[in-house]
């Protein structure tokens, strides 16, 4: 049976770890809000609702078991946003992590992006793994010693210690946002970066806080007449002068900031025209495009929406060159699903290091890999029941029609509080990361 | 979904009293999300954008189908007595003795093609997306372009809105014309400008 992933279309795969608690009750602060891989894959970033970012390393290979790549263990633990008070508002600030973005590295150290609503801030991960010893004015525990005692001078030397990882705040770029931020994303050039909110775009340098640059406000002078809102915005990956930004109307606007200091005028606008079969009250809803993100080679980017996921030719705007339905079964429960606000879930997409697979998330923890080159999709479960090492996960089916398959899980029978937003694929290999409510999940592709 | 532009066939009747009810529901969730608040935090503006735009396009549906005042039943009109208390304006279908009109008003709906819809204006306006325009003419000489209002005025948190009886859960089962609309559309608005823009924002005046 030929299976998608990685390009070829037999990958199968398999349960390697799950981090986080594992009884039922899911504390709130723990809520998993972003996933990241930083450029090599070697770490993973988590955030949560709590403020806190986690970073998880993966160890070297070992030579005993080559059918096994390294497994992921915590790196780095810090609080990186705490909850702040708008007094003019009389509103909370979510210390929730809304987006990680790795910064490449340059040096010993890693750094990343990582926001909250309102604020971003640049942190610095350094390992420390040897500490200076014989001092000659301090004793070893920092005491200091009676000057009288000391008769002769000694150069201190450094000694191994066990190593510890420090992470700290370099940079916080602060109050340059009205709206609540969805976006962050770092230019190619590895000197600027963009914040998206609701309404605007602001560009910074990453050595710069106190000034940004607006670079898209598409706010109307008159509120009444907004209708639309930004919903995500990514930079090319290496065309330093492009981004698009993503609307809840179901359009994304490429811009060339080339053109003009302020990118109100797109230089692309790409939309596919509405299908009036399928038109019902949600529609608009359900066009709302939660995720933008570009191919790795830069020649397409992908976009999700309630339903779908479609993958656009930047060549060509007037439609989407595929399209693939995430969970088609859904569209006759519309109705109930506005009812419980399901359906302003916001779920994100990935590509895979080669371009040619697609992963997204989907309700009862279900996510769905979709292979571009074989026309092949499969859905796969994140769940602890299919936890045991290496076992391989099976493909699992939601039953449309009347007859339910053996197997196969009704759409009534569906969890939609179990619902997986945010995924991510290794930059290199075939090892993704899973995210459910409060919960991790690493899979491997299957090494023989 | 719901195909347009049916024709009002005797056959096909069904389907508009079908199509109709469907639009009273969702407009009825439309407000009933709109209403809902929680206190301390802010709303997404996504999430409200997008109702308001469902609301018009509802509104826009019924009012270019012709679909007049009254699908009321009498019994909804008795549910309201609570809160008709409070309000100076009553719906013509529902004042006393008056049964209500069994065939849609034309000439109601012509005129109010002309304005944009009342209703929804309101609507907006009680989101507090004109806060800052109000904020603007008393503190000329401020930069309150930081502090602009994306949310829900305070008033709402304060709990100054009528606990109305649609947020209860028997919502789907009560009709709701384009007048019981209109009048808590209404009631939000004279809610929200006694409170006053300047309290809005903790500034007294």
């Amino acid at each position: 049976m030929c299976r998608p992933g990685g390009g070829s279309s037999d990958v199968q795969w398999c349960f390697s770890q799950v981090k986080g608690a594992i009884d039922d009750d899911v504390a709130e602060a723990d809520i998993i809000s972003t996933v990241e891989f930083n450029h090599t894959g070697e770490l993973l970033a988590t955030g949560d609702k709590g403020g806190r970012v986690v970073i998880f390393q993966q160890e070297p290979e070992s030579k005993n078991q080559p059918q096994c790549r390294g497994e992921y263990n915590v790196y780095s633990t810090f609080q990186s946003h705490e909850p702040e008070f708008d007094y003019l508002k009389s509103l909370e600030i979510e210390e929730k992590i809304n987006k990680i973005r790795w910064l490449p590295q340059k040096n010993a150290a890693q750094f990343l992006l990582s926001t909250n609503d309102k604020t971003i801030k640049l942190w610095k991960i350094s390992e420390r793994d040897k500490r200076p010893e014989g001092y000659n004015l301090k004793e070893e525990d920092g005491r200091y010693r009676d000057p009288n005692t000391v008769t002769t001078l000694r150069v201190p030397i450094f000694r191994p210690m066990d190593l510890m990882v420090e992470a700290s705040p370099r940079r916080v770029f602060a109050n340059a946002h009205t709206y609540h931020i969805n976006s962050i994303a770092v230019n190619s050039d590895y000197e600027t970066y963009l914040s998206a909110d609701d309404l605007r775009i602001n560009l910074w340098h990453l050595e710069i806080t106190d000034r940004s640059f607006n670079i898209v406000d598409i706010k109307p002078a008159n509120m009444e007449e907004l209708t639309e809102v930004i919903t995500a915005a990514e930079f090319h990956p290496n065309q330093c002068n492009t981004f698009v930004y993503s609307s809840s109307k179901g359009t994304i606007r490429m811009c060339d900031m080339r053109a003009s200091a302020l990118c109100d005028k797109h230089a692309k606008m790409f939309e596919e025209p509405e299908d009036p079969n399928n038109r019902s009250f949600f529609s608009e809803i359900i066009s709302s495009i939660s995720d933008v993100k570009f191919s790795h080679s830069g020649r397409y980017m992908m976009t999700r929406d309630y339903l779908s996921v479609k993958i656009w030719d930047l060549n060509m705007e007037t439609r989407p060159v595929e399209t693939y339905q995430v969970h088609e079964y859904l569209r006759s429960k519309l109705c109930s699903l506005y009812e419980n606000d399901c359906i302003f879930d916001k779920f994100e997409c990935c590509w895979n290091g080669n371009d040619s697979v697609v992963m997204t998330g989907s309700y009862n923890n279900f996510f769905r890999m979709f292979d571009r080159g074989y026309r092949q999709d499969v859905t796969l479960e994140a769940s602890r029941e299919n936890s045991k090492p290496r076992s391989v996960l099976k493909p699992r089916k939601v039953s449309t029609g009347g007859k339910r398959k053996k197997d196969e899980i009704s759409v009534d029978s569906l969890d939609f509080n179990k619902k997986i937003l945010h995924t991510a694929w290794h930059p290199l290999d075939n090892i993704i990361a899973v995210a459910t409510t409060n919960n991790l999940y690493i899979f491997q592709e299957k090494l023989n | 979904m719901l195909g347009r532009g049916v024709k009002r066939k005797w056959s096909c009747l069904e389907e508009a009293e079908v199509v109709s009810e469907a639009r009273q529901l969702v407009l009825g969730l439309c407000l009933e999300k709109l209403q809902r608040y929680q206190a301390g935090v802010e709303l997404s503006l996504r999430r409200s954008v997008l109702l308001i735009n469902t609301l018009r396009q509802i509104q826009e549906e019924m009012r270019s189908d012709g679909v007049g005042s009254c699908d009321v039943h009498p019994d909804s009109c008795l549910l309201r007595d609570d809160f008709r208390e409070d309000v100076t304006v009553t719906c013509p279908g529902c004042s006393e003795g008056e049964s209500p009109p069994e065939l849609p008003s034309q000439e109601a709906n012509g005129s109010d093609q002309q304005k944009p819809p009342a209703a929804v204006s309101d609507a907006v306006n009680a989101m507090g997306y004109l806060g800052d325009l109000a904020l603007d003419d008393i503190f000329e000489d401020i930069d309150t372009s930081m502090y602009e209002t994306s949310d829900l005025p305070s008033a709402w948190a304060s709990g100054s809105l009528p606990q109305s009886h649609s947020t209860a859960g028997s919502l789907q089962s009560c009709l709701m014309d384009l007048n019981e609309l209109d009048h808590i559309m209404e009631i939000l608005v004279v809610e929200t400008h006694l409170v006053g823009p300047g309290l809005q924002n903790g500034f007294s005046l």
